[in-house]
């Protein structure tokens, strides 16, 4: 621990610790945008780039921090150019592309360091791969505060051009924004951020300065300047805590802070809010709970229906354990749905409608799978079981409209109708009798039914004849006549013509 | 009646292999366009011509008589739904400012007036509950609705929809036909990418057939005759047996 703080009051220990918050926070929130861009390929393969460059750079104006960064700079930006020219011009598959202009300019860079370091010249190929966050000089510091404040400035002043060709291109384009300028910049912020990384992490690592932290703020959120936001604190945390780990087991430390990242994103893959995993298997849970609480209460209505509603024969018909039942009378008891006094078990008149809810999903999901989906009435009563308890009401009453209206299930017992029946509907008008559609219906996808039989809102028609199980009526503006079954009719409300 | 979009002798070719050739086509504002025709007929390039996305081997496309970059601003693009990638971190209510973006300079933010215009877009688009959600977490009528808000909080005059109806069920269809057929009734024009024929008489005004050339363009009534389909889709007959029946 003292070793820490040691460390932290040196010169070179304060300009690491401040690099790596630079490091952190610009690498952050420019790799959200690689990320959303799907772009991690490229800013691995743009951080390899820059290594000739370096050593041009190194040629002409030897160990200047200036003139390393243009050299880079200017190697990112030919690879970028020759990538997009390759894949724009030549027939091969755009990773490939950028797999192979990478790793030509990696090797002209690997062999430039070691040729000239040979030759006497103070250039450690460790350095360049690995970074050498200890040795950096004022200067160096000063062009990373200076490259970290540009890049900030960019996404802030650029955000709206940068979200639009982010998130839609084409759209981006009709608006007359230049999606190949908006690329070329952000190709220009990337080729920045990866030589301001270098001396900390390394060219080989810088990748994941990138994407690691942008990945974990996207599970997090999803609000793009909070995203942002969360990839700049995620960043900084990351390498701050892996220069704090190096220093402590005196190891090098852009690996330490690429794997502080990872540690972060895997605490955002199990812990993230909806997200997450853990998350996800509580839903779960909660949804397997939903459905064993349904299931109780619709066993209980059965048995409640032939008077033997007891615990024991409750426990034996559901087939769990004993005290999951009991478990779960007593949270049914809790919302109001059954009563127990003693022993003696009742069901409420709330529980009875709830119950009979899930009875008419049940038959309705069992119509619908042989109507529908040619099932046998044999293959239908489990596949129901699962389902009865997935839709919500809505869907359900929409379900029941495409089915137009059954009155029975498949095994013929009838479907609880919903009470939701019109005070004037088709189905009580007689042969002769001339009516409106009422413009208003008890859901929309009744409305959805009419329109596709050819009947609209508001349209008038005359009933030509009535029986129990079909209503034929002739409508009046295009004399089209149409056969509406008495199900149906009866949940269509019509307004009389005065 | 002046027209808001004027096509002479459009042609447009990819890799020496012709798409579009010579396009002469007038389109009036107030009018619900469908454009039909069979699978790489020309459509979507049609659409990219007219939103100046592609470079035209010759031809002369005019908006409101004056250049396509003149007038950008006026001309909307609702993709397809399977091009949105619903899964980015865009709220409701990011994607409908982008209806302000083509009125900004380029260090200019967006104000409060700029809010308030996607507030209202939003109201008449009965979304502006949802305005915080990230999109992908709406329906798919909802969805829609997002991107109509986004074409009237840049109050465009020309709205250019590319299948809008493909992923959504038919109650939404029906909502958002009528949400089009207000928009041409307040005098925009609006041109849809269509291939439900059985749709097409109840839906549309005016009909665009095309098939690398243009078969016809007229109203719907007279124009959209077994005829003109023929001539559209040559061939593929069984797609045509298929309206046949659709009518009887």
């Amino acid at each position: 621990m003292e070793g820490i703080l040691e460390f932290f009051s040196l010169a070179l220990g304060q300009r690491a610790l401040i690099a790596s918050i630079l490091v952190g926070t610009m690498c952050g929130v420019l790799g959200c945008f690689i990320v959303l861009r799907n772009m991690s390929l490229i800013g691995d393969a743009l951080s390899h780039a820059v290594l000739p460059g370096v050593v041009v750079g190194f040629i002409i104006a030897g160990i200047s921090a200036l003139g390393i960064f243009l050299g880079a700079v200017a190697a990112g930006l030919l690879s970028a150019v020759v990538m997009t020219w390759i894949q724009q011009n030549v027939k091969t598959k755009n990773d490939a592309a950028i797999g192979i202009v990478f790793t030509a300019m990696f090797s002209i860079g690997v062999m430039a360091i070691s040729k000239v370091s040979r030759e006497g010249a103070h250039l450690d190929l460790d350095h360049f791969l690995f970074g050498n966050v200890l040795g950096l000089s004022n200067a160096d510091l000063y062009l990373t505060a200076f490259i970290t404040a540009f890049v900030l400035l960019s996404v802030v002043f650029f955000y709206r051009f940068l979200f639009a060709t982010t998130f839609q291109p084409v759209i981006a384009a009709t608006m007359g924004i230049s999606v190949n300028a908006v690329h070329y910049f952000l190709m220009l912020l990337l080729s920045f951020a990866v030589v301001a990384s270098l001396q900390a992490v390394g060219v080989i690592l810088v990748v994941a300065m990138l994407i690691t932290p942008a990945s974990t703020a996207l599970l997090l959120s999803t609000r793009l300047k909070w995203v942002l936001a969360i990839a700049a604190v995620v960043g900084i945390l990351s390498a701050v805590t892996g220069l704090v780990v190096a220093v402590y087991f005196n190891t090098t430390p852009g690996p330490a802070m690429v794997l502080m990242a990872t540690l972060f994103y895997l605490i955002a893959v199990f812990f993230a809010p909806q997200k997450g995993l853990l998350f996800r298997y509580l839903h779960k849970r909660k949804t397997q709970l939903k459905i064993q609480l349904e299931d109780t209460l619709k066993q209980a209505l059965k048995l409640d229906e032939r008077s033997q509603l007891t615990m024991d024969n409750l426990i034996n018909r559901l087939g769990f354990d004993k005290a999951g039942v009991k478990r779960h009378v007593n949270t049914l008891k809790g919302l109001g749905f059954l009563s127990l006094s003693g022993s003696s078990l009742n069901i409420t008149k709330s529980g009875v409608e709830e119950a009979t809810k899930l009875v008419r999903a049940h038959r309705l999901w069992e119509t619908f799978l042989v109507k529908n989906l040619g099932l046998t009435e044999e293959q239908i009563h489990e596949e129901a079981e699962k389902y009865e308890h997935i839709l919500t009401e809505d869907l359900l009453d929409e379900m029941e409209a495409d089915l137009d209206y059954p009155v029975a299930d498949p095994h013929g017992s009838p479907i609880p109708q919903k009470r939701n029946e019109p005070v004037h509907s088709l189905s009580g008008m007689m042969a002769r009798q001339k009516a409106k559609i009422d413009g208003v219906q008890i859901n929309e996808y009744l409305v959805t039914r009419l329109w596709r039989l050819g009947i609209g809102p508001d349209d008038a028609f005359e009933v030509l004849s009535a029986t129990d199980h079909t209503i034929v009526i002739q409508m009046e503006d295009e004399d089209q006549v149409i056969t509406v079954p008495v199900s149906l009719a009866k949940k269509v409300s019509v307004v009389s013509e005065r | 009646m002046k027209p808001s979009i004027t096509i002479k002798g459009l042609s447009v070719s990819y890799d020496r292999k012709t798409v579009l050739s010579n396009i002469y086509l007038n389109i009036n504002p107030g009018q619900l366009y469908g454009v039909i025709g069979p699978n790489g007929a020309g459509k979507s390039t049609l659409f990219k011509s007219i939103l100046g996305l592609i470079e035209v081997n010759s031809g002369k496309i005019e908006i409101f008589d004056k250049k396509i970059a003149a007038q950008r601003k006026r001309m909307v693009y609702i993709p397809q739904r399977g091009e949105v990638d619903w899964q980015f971190p865009a709220t409701v209510m990011d994607v409908v400012l982008m209806g302000r973006y083509p009125f900004k300079g380029f260090f200019e933010r967006l104000n409060k007036e700029d809010i308030r215009i996607g507030e209202s877009s939003l109201e008449k688009m009965g979304i502006l509950p949802l305005r915080d959600r990230q999109i992908g977490e709406l329906s798919g009528g909802q969805q829609q609705r997002v991107f109509l808000a986004r074409a009237l909080c840049q109050q465009a005059d020309i709205f250019l929809f590319d299948e809008p109806f493909v992923g959504v069920d038919i109650t939404t269809e029906q909502k958002i036909i009528q949400i089009l057929k207000g928009l041409a009734d307040e005098g925009k024009t609006l041109l849809v990418v269509h291939h439900d024929l059985s749709k097409v008489k109840a839906y549309f005004d005016q009909v665009i057939l095309l098939n690398q050339r243009l078969i016809v363009v007229g109203d719907t009534e007279s124009t959209f005759t077994e005829e003109n389909l023929a001539k559209t889709y040559g061939g593929q007959l069984t797609m045509l047996h298929k309206t046949a029946a659709m009518k009887k």
